[in-house]
């Protein structure tokens, strides 16, 4: 690992209002780079491997973890104001409470209600407004002989 | 796009910014010093000017939707016109005057004053911003010649994607105006962190600047996502795209979803302003310091952040999930806690205040009246089980115009007629402003009461015609609009009459205690002669000098006996 | 905050940074209006956050209800273009680190250079973008109804539909619908999930508006390089090129997050 220089443009007591910011060196910067390549190598490469529902999270992982990288170093966030990073990460809070909300909303429709999520037709598997969207999920987990609830669409069926 | 301004060589001569001792009115003249000016204070009249002008458009809006409710069946328009004028009225009343009604123009105008800076941290990007607004303007009107849209302000899909392709302009329009909504919540932002004069430390601050911090920091959060809502809707009506469209999969629930979660903060964005506002009108006219400083300045950050928890009250009946239902109106009751605290701190300021009744206080007494009764009534619709009922009646339209207009817009009147001396240096005429008054909240309760009522008997809102039983209901409450339309134009005629012959107004005519009035009147183009060292908060009338509170009506009494003699 | 026009800073009046010509007349010091710009940049940058935030939550909801059209549909998808424009994004992201850190130094003609191939990098970038995007129109690979080839009367008149119409690059051997296959970036002819337009859709609209944000900041490197080449900067005052920088990292950010949810996370073979 690269070593990290530390080097200041103006002496470090003198209060004159000019502006003194942390400077990295050239290596180091090379350095977070080369790292972050060697990410990106290791997430094309366990793309190729089925880890079930772990592909999501290990992906992610690893985005995160270069995500931080340049954020915290390449954007300077390490040596900045502590409320520059705050407002950093207060969007992706901000962001988490959006998906979350929205994705417990989606995902949980239908559980106590079973009538929830009818069909506005049941032979051309129209779903109606504010139901639950049809997918191959639901598809293959209703039961044949009862087209009174399934109703998500076959993809190949002519609609009016 | 350059979000922060670029400051260029020279930029910081100050002669050709005009006179920094000089007036601002005064300091340069003719109409490029306004079409081009930096300073936030000329701004903020601009954005005052067209903000005023946005509230006359809606009201008009307004006053034509009532009056063809006024009978049934037909009365002046039919029912496709109907459909479109309260889309406008309703497009035009909270993209165009509501949201950047307090901020734009007050802001603008007294936030760098109160912490005693000199400008905004970015003067363009302030100007930008203005410019961006009025571009949205532009785009508003072209989609409403254009054939006017009937989706409502909403824009609920799927009928967004199937009614006139105005939709897309209008959109646009909107997307437009989020742009200007942002850069002016950023500014704000930066300025209160970057820019306060020594001595204005977090604890010092006065509570409009907390209010506007709170209402920069949802604007900044939510608008984005308004920003990307647009774009689906126009990439949905363009290409298809799905997300919102069941026919491809996708799900229109999810629109809501995206739409509320921009406009429930927004609702925020626009009633936090109104309270920022009352906080000040309340401390000068008690004569004392605010009670609870803190907590009232807490609980404006805790409105902020709890308006991005609780959207989902939106979409009860919309057919979300029950789980989220009861989670979103758990959520929802929240907001009761930090609106409580202000509504008590205020009441507590006022109890054994010094109150002196002058047309900004009645504004804030009837801001704490109106503004329980629509707090009340949200608890109504916050809770699953009458909310089914009372969903898209007329109901909900009382209860957030009580909210909206008994609340911001009153909030505004009052600010503005408590700070119109300091930006005109005109004193308006306080008996017309008082039975402008007078008439505007009378007005405002005949017409919204009878919405209550008709709206728990079942009236469903946004409807063209009704049944015999609420007729009653529909003429009281459209009479009530022509009580409300002769208060606001005598108080757009007071407000005028001041600017044009008014009495020249002295430095601090309420004798408050608060930063802004410590300047010249009207403040010099550098807001203060010399960078203003602070050593009080702005409510400690016990340690405010007698000169600082000097009202200097002696002295201008004087002045005028003497010219008389 | 030290206050150069106060008489408590008199002594540092005639001091070189009292009133240099770069501050403007608002701020009091340099650090001021240069903390001034930093956070207003970052701020902005929380906008863009929560801007694409909203296709990032469409995304998970779509993804969560109907996983077996990503798992499906992602075989589309060039790993190996995205992974090239990955680090090529990367590498662009170092140049314009590099370029701050020369500016911070006063290299002002190093500078220069960095952002010079930072811009070729971003232009690199759009030419792979512009290889990917052309291969999924060929291949009728596009959002909501205008799914299926473009080019063909049967897609045209059931534009509408769902899947319409998909025309495969060569061979229909078997007895499938010939629109529910294609060939996908692995030489495979697959069977195409329903609803594989929601897929496209989100793949478009992410990586269209990355790729404008892309262009924006070609736009803005291209103006600092500029006023670079003009010698408005200084190591006193490189304010403009970090807060490009910063946006540039932005855009490297927002990809770093798309590459792997679109081309990498599904099912492998």
């Amino acid at each position: 690992m690269v070593t990290e220089a530390h080097a200041h443009a103006h002496d470090e007591h003198e209060d004159d209002g000019a502006v003194h910011v942390h400077i990295a060196s050239t290596p180091f910067y090379i350095g977070i780079f080369l790292v972050l390549i060697c990410l990106t190598v290791l997430t094309v490469k366990v793309s190729y491997y089925d880890f079930g529902a772990a592909n999501i999270v290990i992906a992610m992982v690893i985005a995160t973890t270069k995500a931080g990288l340049v954020a915290a170093f390449f954007m300077h966030l390490r040596h900045d104001k502590l409320f520059n990073t705050l407002s950093f990460l207060g969007a992706l809070l901000f962001l988490g409470i959006f998906i979350l909300l929205t994705y417990d909303d989606l995902s949980k429709r239908g559980r106590l209600d079973p009538a929830y999520g009818g069909r506005v037709n049941v032979q051309t598997g129209q779903a109606a407004p504010g139901g639950p969207p049809a997918t191959s999920a639901t598809y293959d987990a209703l039961p044949e002989e009862a087209p009174a609830t399934s109703g998500a669409p076959r993809p190949a069926q002519k609609r009016e | 796009m350059a979000a922060v301004d670029m400051p260029v060589a020279g930029g910081h001569a100050e002669d050709s910014h005009g006179d920094p001792h000089a007036p601002y009115l005064k300091a340069k003249s003719g109409i490029g010093s306004w079409l081009f000016t930096l300073d936030h204070k000329r701004i903020g009249l601009m954005y005052l000017a067209f903000v005023a002008l946005a509230f006359l458009v809606g009201g008009v809006f307004a006053l034509l939707v009532r009056l063809e409710l006024f009978t049934r069946g037909r009365t002046i328009m039919d029912g496709e016109t109907y459909n479109r004028f309260f889309t406008l009225h309703g497009a035009a009343m909270v993209f165009l005057f509501i949201i950047p009604s307090v901020p734009a123009s007050l802001g603008n105008f007294f936030l760098p004053i109160m912490i005693g800076a000199k400008d905004v941290a970015f003067p363009r990007l302030n100007l930008l911003s203005f410019y961006v607004y009025l571009l949205g303007v532009a785009v508003l009107l072209f989609a409403i010649v254009s054939g006017a849209v009937d989706t409502g302000w909403t824009f609920y899909t799927p009928y967004s994607m199937q009614t006139g392709a105005s939709v897309i302009a209008m959109t646009m329009g909107v997307f437009i105006l989020g742009f200007s909504s942002i850069l002016t919540g950023l500014n704000f932002l930066v300025t209160v962190h970057t820019m306060r004069a020594p001595g204005v430390t977090w604890t010092r601050l006065p509570l409009f600047v907390w209010g506007m911090y709170a209402t920069a920091l949802m604007q900044i959060l939510a608008t984005p996502v308004l920003a990307i809502t647009l774009l689906l809707l126009s990439a949905e009506r363009f290409f298809g795209v799905g997300i919102f469209d069941p026919k491809l999969g996708g799900d229109p629930v999810l629109f809501q979803h995206f739409f509320w979660f921009y406009s429930h903060p927004a609702v925020y964005i626009m009633i936090v302003p109104g309270m920022a506002v009352n906080s000040e009108l309340i401390a000068t006219f008690t004569r004392r310091s605010i009670f609870g400083y803190f907590a009232v300045a807490m609980s404006s950050l805790g409105l902020a952040l709890l308006g991005f928890l609780v959207w989902g009250h939106h979409l009860f009946v919309a057919g979300m999930s029950e789980f989220a239902t009861m989670m979103f109106s758990a959520l929802t009751f929240l907001v009761a806690i930090p609106s409580g605290v202000k509504i008590f701190n205020w009441t507590a300021t006022i109890y054994k205040g010094s109150v002196v009744l002058a047309s900004p206080m009645l504004y804030a007494m009837a801001f704490i009246f109106l503004f329980t009764i629509g707090g009340l009534t949200g608890l109504f619709l916050g809770t699953l089980s009458t909310d089914v009922h009372l969903t898209d009646t007329y109901f909900v339209v009382a209860h957030f115009h009580y909210v909206m207009m008994g609340g911001t817009v009153i909030a505004f009147l009052g600010g503005l007629l408590y700070w119109w001396p300091k930006m005109t240096g005109k004193m308006h005429d306080e008996k017309k402003a008082k039975v402008g008054f007078w008439f505007t909240f009378i007005g405002f309760n005949v017409v919204f009461m009878p919405q209550f009522i008709m709206g728990s008997r079942g009236m469903p809102r946004r409807y063209y015609d009704y049944l015999p039983q609420f007729e009653i209901f529909h003429k009281v409450s459209t009479v009530g609009t022509w009580i409300l339309a002769i208060g606001l134009f005598t108080t757009a005629y007071t407000l005028l009459e001041a600017l044009f012959r008014g009495q020249t107004a002295p430095r601090n005519p309420w004798g408050s205690a608060g930063f802004e009035w410590m300047t010249d009147t009207p403040p010099c183009l550098a807001n203060f002669h010399e960078t203003p060292v602070i050593t009080r908060g702005p409510y400690d009338y016990h340690l405010a000098t007698p000169e600082e509170l000097d009202t200097g009506w002696d002295k201008v009494k004087a002045q005028a006996q003497a010219k008389k003699d | 905050m030290a206050n150069v026009s106060d008489t408590a800073h008199a002594g540092h009046d005639d001091h070189a940074h009292a009133h240099p010509s770069f501050l403007q007349h608002h701020f009091d010091t340099p650090t001021q209006q240069f903390n001034a710009s930093k956070l207003g940049m970052w701020v902005f940058i929380a906008t863009e956050i929560l801007m694409f935030g909203g296709l990032f939550c469409a995304y998970a909801i779509w993804r969560g209800l109907d996983p077996q059209v990503f798992d499906d549909a992602h075989h589309f998808l060039n790993k190996i273009m995205g992974a090239t424009n990955t680090v090529v994004l990367l590498f662009s992201s170092l140049t314009a680190a590099l370029a701050v850190r020369s500016a911070q130094v006063g290299k002002r003609n190093l500078t220069s250079f960095y952002l010079v191939v930072t811009l070729l990098c971003a232009a690199a970038f759009l030419v792979v973008k512009y290889f990917e995007y052309s291969h999924k129109f060929h291949l009728g690979l596009l959002p909501g109804h205008c799914f299926g080839h473009p080019g063909l009367s049967g897609a045209i008149e059931n534009g509408r539909e769902v899947g319409t119409c998909l025309r495969t690059t060569g061979t229909q051997t078997t007895s499938m619908p010939e629109w529910v296959k294609a060939v996908d970036e692995g030489g495979q002819t697959r069977v195409l999930p329903p609803r594989a337009n929601m897929f496209f859709g989100l793949y478009f609209v992410m990586t269209g508006l990355h790729g404008l944000h892309v262009l924006v900041g070609m736009g803005i490197l291209t103006w600092v390089l500029i006023k670079n080449v003009q010698g408005k900067f200084s190591k006193e005052y490189f304010t403009p090129i970090d807060i490009g920088a910063l946006y540039w990292h932005l855009v490297d950010l927002v990809w770093i997050y798309l590459f792997p949810l679109l081309y990498l996370v599904g099912k492998p073979e």
